[in-house]
């Protein structure tokens, strides 16, 4: 596929592209910014799900980036990968499981795992844990239908998709 | 699909919306809906256009809401 050139310089290739409806990439910049470090849920949770997402979609501009501020290991992402839960929090269990159904089985995530997610992480960090899968899955639907490519990046506080 | 609200209500006496559900996370929530009125109220792409693929978009995930 034909990629999108990119508008302008931008943190990121996604970003530069997105800049091509600059007061959209303004305000979605400011929306993930708020979705990754708002303080309802630890960063590492985030990432994990981050990347399963990614991993879920085989989507290797996502799979890239990296959070410095909460890196995963090499084994850990392996570890994502075949399903092998057991050493992670029972937290971040409870949020890998409804991270493995959003992006094409959001149907069959059951109350149960919500209930789950819910008592482990209160009910803002429930919400705020729905919303990040969400644009996790968003934003690797945008880099794989825009041909962004894969570019080893760490994400930060200036750049987040 | 659940039929039931999953997440209570952040709003005391209003009942569960997507709205007052996610108001629980108030910072994110107002920047998304500044995000949505930016999408939705503005840009190129002709409002008939983005109604189309919207209601395809909710017939292809099969959400009600």
């Amino acid at each position: 596929m034909q990629k999108l050139i990119a508008a302008l310089p931008a943190e990121s290739e996604l970003e530069g592209m997105l800049a091509h409806r600059p007061e959209l990439q303004v305000r979605y910049r400011a929306f993930m910014q708020s979705v990754r470090g708002d303080g309802n849920l630890p960063p590492r949770l985030l990432e994990l799900c981050r990347v399963r997402v990614a991993q879920i979609h085989d989507c290797a501009a996502e799979l890239a980036l990296s959070d410095a501020a909460a890196p995963l290991t090499a084994a850990e992402i392996d570890q994502l990968a075949a399903g092998r839960l057991g050493d992670f929090s029972d937290a971040e269990q409870a949020a890998l499981a409804i991270a493995e159904l959003l992006p094409y089985a959001h149907h069959q995530l059951d109350d149960a795992a919500v209930k789950r997610a819910d008592e482990l992480l209160g009910h803002a960090g429930c919400v705020a844990l729905l919303t990040a899968l969400a644009f996790f899955d968003v934003n690797c639907r945008l880099k794989l239908t825009l041909g962004v490519e894969a570019t080893a990046q760490s994400l930060s506080t200036d750049h987040l998709v | 699909m659940s039929t039931e609200p999953r997440i209570p209500s952040a709003v005391p006496g209003q009942a569960e919306d997507f709205a007052t559900v996610t108001a629980h996370t108030p910072e994110t929530i107002t920047r998304f809906f500044d995000l949505y009125a930016e999408f939705w109220q503005r840009g190129v792409v002709p409002p008939e256009l983005k109604e189309l693929t919207r209601l395809r978009n909710a017939r292809i995930t099969d959400c009600g809401y």
